[in-house]
């Protein structure tokens, strides 16, 4: 923070008007981020408070709720639905994971330059970000039919297979399909965020390498995946985070079938709470999944941190 | 909250400046199963001009979430037509308002379907009233029926027959199928397949709902039964994955022969595929004889509602015989016995299967319902689906087995 030692000498000079100036822009600052804090508290904070509340009561969707203190939490360390849902997320997320930052730094590279018809395929790319989870699950839903779908009866008349095979009905075409549905959802929206990053790389450094002798998976290696890790931190948590946190498309296309292996964390405690209509455990559950959420996070950060952001 | 005191004066307003008389209204919920007759039964009596009902429909799958939400928020509907199976858990948890002495003043009370009254009735006091009633029936495809040189008007009374005519419709072509099943639906296979297992002399629960008895023969027997028909090949491979979203769609689309449904299936299929011909018949046991799942709605008034009179309105309306015709006429069966004869007149035979579907029916009673038999991850959807289509014998009995397990610890666990 080189500029403010360089302001302390001039408070020293003039303390007064100095102090007096900082002191109301420390009011206007606070009244220019009030709305934002305004929403915060209201739309984050109290929920938060009230899960939290919540989840040390038994609480029944209907009826009168009952403090339990820490019991629902005792109870959740044997919930082996709960880990086992839990489990399944976690190797979603790194499907998904691995796979929406693996198209979307290729799609990236694609487009990242101006070029002839780039913008129709930036657009193109985008496009199915912008369709709702649920519709772009049900839309998934019908392709996949069996019967009155796309991919079944595709595969029978190209010749693939000789019978209808119903891709929703055994554990790994089924988690495949979805996750590739994701992929297909989501990679345009990573592709903006790595798009951006890329196109901040000053072209001197490409330049300069490029008279240096180095080739392209060189150049690749060294300029460019060092100065879009940034970018990619933020990819990369938004990518995480949503992922642990998926539902719409394993409750629309699978219902969490083939028998139930595709319950995910949050699957469970929807199941919790508005199946089973036991408010307070599905709040408790919600609370453990955001500490672990929060963890995740805080890991990330950490190890895409830049060396100078150690110090 | 806000909404309610808010009408609540408008209409104080209303009646205080106009000094009309009642024209009270009341807010109405009912679930998407009774899209088919509520908005007609609505409509006819809001035309009455005495009263208004204001109609929401809620999705099926979300009326429980959704009226709890909004009652804990103060805005619950003034009265609902409930699945008759949630009227116990509904008024044990408060949130019912106890209309025995309305139904004392009905003169026809004793009328009243005795399924719908016997789960509307909670510690001794009336909560529930029968509104609209629907039985699970066997509905065949008449055209693939001639077209396999089948009789038409005869539907199959065993489970023998059943396998024989839908493998003769399944040999018709590649794009037509003997039976549909919705495999991955708790719901629908409560209301089709638990009638298989009745009308054979088994059971899924025993001593009130305290025991699960999955693993009885009986109950495998009508498993092996559904299984060996996916096995023969003559059931849509989607099936397996049909988490309820083709249970009347499938059969409606003309290419499957036979398919367990309800009665709701005969008012929607005659409004909304008039060129259909098909057959209704009772759901058989194993060698004969017949059940069904007498389900339906019961309607509840909510806690707080403090004006009755339109409700006690609309009820008389939808009890009088106009208003039992509606129903018969739009997918529902009469649920007043003494004019339901009345009520049906005209209608064509298969509305008469199943009114009889209703007298052979049962509704089995449990506390944690949702937990066991609804939701797509409980037991019994899980169950039935890895039974149904397992590829050998001994994934059947370990799923069999483990359902079995679950369901007894769910109910244990529920007290």
């Amino acid at each position: 923070m080189p500029d403010t030692s360089s302001k302390a000498p001039a408070a020293v000079a003039t303390p007064r008007p100095r102090r007096r100036r900082r002191r109301s822009a420390d009011w206007e600052g606070l009244l220019y981020v009030l709305p934002a804090a305004a929403l915060v508290i209201v739309f984050f904070m109290i929920p938060l408070g009230m899960t939290i509340w919540m989840s040390l009561h038994k609480w029944p969707l209907m009826g009168k709720p009952r403090w339990i203190g820490l019991d629902n939490y005792s109870r959740l360390l044997g919930d082996s639905d709960f880990w086992n849902a839990l489990g399944f997320t976690v190797q979603y997320t790194l499907a998904a994971t691995a796979g929406l930052l693996g198209v979307a730094l290729i799609l990236a590279l694609m487009v990242e330059r101006p070029a002839r018809g780039v913008a129709f395929y930036r657009t193109a790319y985008f496009l199915p970000v912008v369709t709702g989870f649920a519709s772009a699950s049900l839309l998934w839903a019908w392709l996949s039919n069996v019967d009155s779908g796309l991919f079944s009866p595709l595969a029978q008349t190209i010749g693939l297979t000789s019978e209808p095979v119903n891709i929703l009905a055994t554990f790994g075409p089924a988690f495949w399909s979805v996750t590739i549905m994701v992929v297909w959802k989501m990679a345009g929206f990573h592709m903006v965020i790595l798009m951006s990053g890329l196109q901040s790389i000053p072209a001197d450094y490409i330049e300069a390498a490029r008279i240096d002798g180095a080739k392209a998976h060189q150049r690749f290696r060294y300029i460019t995946l060092p100065l879009v890790r940034r970018p990619f931190a933020l990819a990369l948590i938004l990518c995480v985070s949503g992922s642990m946190l998926a539902f719409d498309q394993f409750y629309i296309i699978l219902s969490g079938g083939p028998q139930n292996q595709t319950v995910t964390a949050v699957y469970h405690i929807f199941n919790e709470s508005f199946v089973s209509f036991r408010l307070g455990y599905g709040a408790a559950l919600s609370v453990v999944l955001l500490a672990i959420l929060l963890v995740l996070s805080a890991i990330q950060l950490r190890l895409l941190r830049d060396r100078g952001e150690t110090r | 909250m806000k909404t309610k005191i808010l009408s609540g004066a408008l209409i104080l307003a209303a009646t205080g400046l106009g000094g009309v008389a009642q024209a009270d209204s009341f807010t109405l919920w009912v679930r998407s199963d009774g899209s088919e007759f509520m908005p007609k039964l609505v409509e006819a009596f809001n035309a009455k001009g005495e009263h208004e009902a204001q109609l929401q429909i809620v999705p099926v799958n979300e009326l429980v979430q959704k009226y709890a939400i909004a009652a804990a928020g103060g805005s619950a509907p003034d009265a609902l037509s409930l699945d008759l199976i949630y009227t116990p858990a509904f008024a044990a948890a408060g949130q019912l308002k106890d209309i025995t002495d309305l139904v004392e003043s009905l003169p026809y009370r004793d009328a009243l379907s005795p399924a719908h009254m016997s789960v509307g009735t909670y510690d001794g006091r009336i909560y529930g009233l029968p509104f609209s009633a629907d039985a699970s029936v066997l509905l065949w495809n008449k055209d693939l029926y001639r077209a396999a040189g089948l009789d038409p008007e005869q539907g199959p009374t065993t489970w023998a027959e059943i396998r024989e005519d839908a493998e003769a419709i399944a040999a018709l072509g590649d794009d037509t199928y003997g039976f549909y099943f919705s495999g991955s639906c708790g719901g629908c296979n409560v209301f089709t397949f638990t009638p298989l297992i009745w009308a054979s002399g088994g059971d899924i629960f025993a001593d009130e709902g305290k025991t699960a008895t999955l693993a009885s023969p009986e109950v495998r027997e009508a498993i092996d039964f559904y299984r060996g028909m996916v096995q023969a090949g003559i059931v849509p491979a989607g099936a397996q994955t049909d988490t309820g979203a083709n249970f009347f769609a499938a059969f409606a689309n003309g290419n499957i022969g036979i398919s367990p449904s309800g009665s709701f299936a005969i008012g929607a299929l005659n409004n909304q595929y008039p060129d259909l011909d098909y057959g209704v018949a009772l759901l058989p046991g194993k060698e004969g004889g017949a059940s069904s799942f007498a389900g339906g709605d019961n309607f509840v008034v909510s806690q707080d509602t403090e004006n009755l009179e339109p409700i006690k309105a609309f009820l008389e309306f939808a009890y009088s015989v106009e208003g039992q015709t509606i129903l018969a006429n739009n997918g529902s069966l009469p649920v007043r016995a003494d004019v339901a004869a009345e009520a049906l007149e005209g209608l064509d035979a298969r509305n008469l299967v199943s009114a009889e579907a209703m007298t052979v029916g049962r509704t089995p009673y449990s506390v944690v319902f949702n937990d066991l038999i609804n939701s797509s991850n409980g037991p019994w959807a899980t169950t039935l689906n890895r039974a149904f289509f397992a590829e050998d014998d001994a994934v059947v009995d370990e799923a069999v087995e483990e359902g079995q397990e679950e369901m007894q610890s769910i109910i244990d666990a529920a007290g």
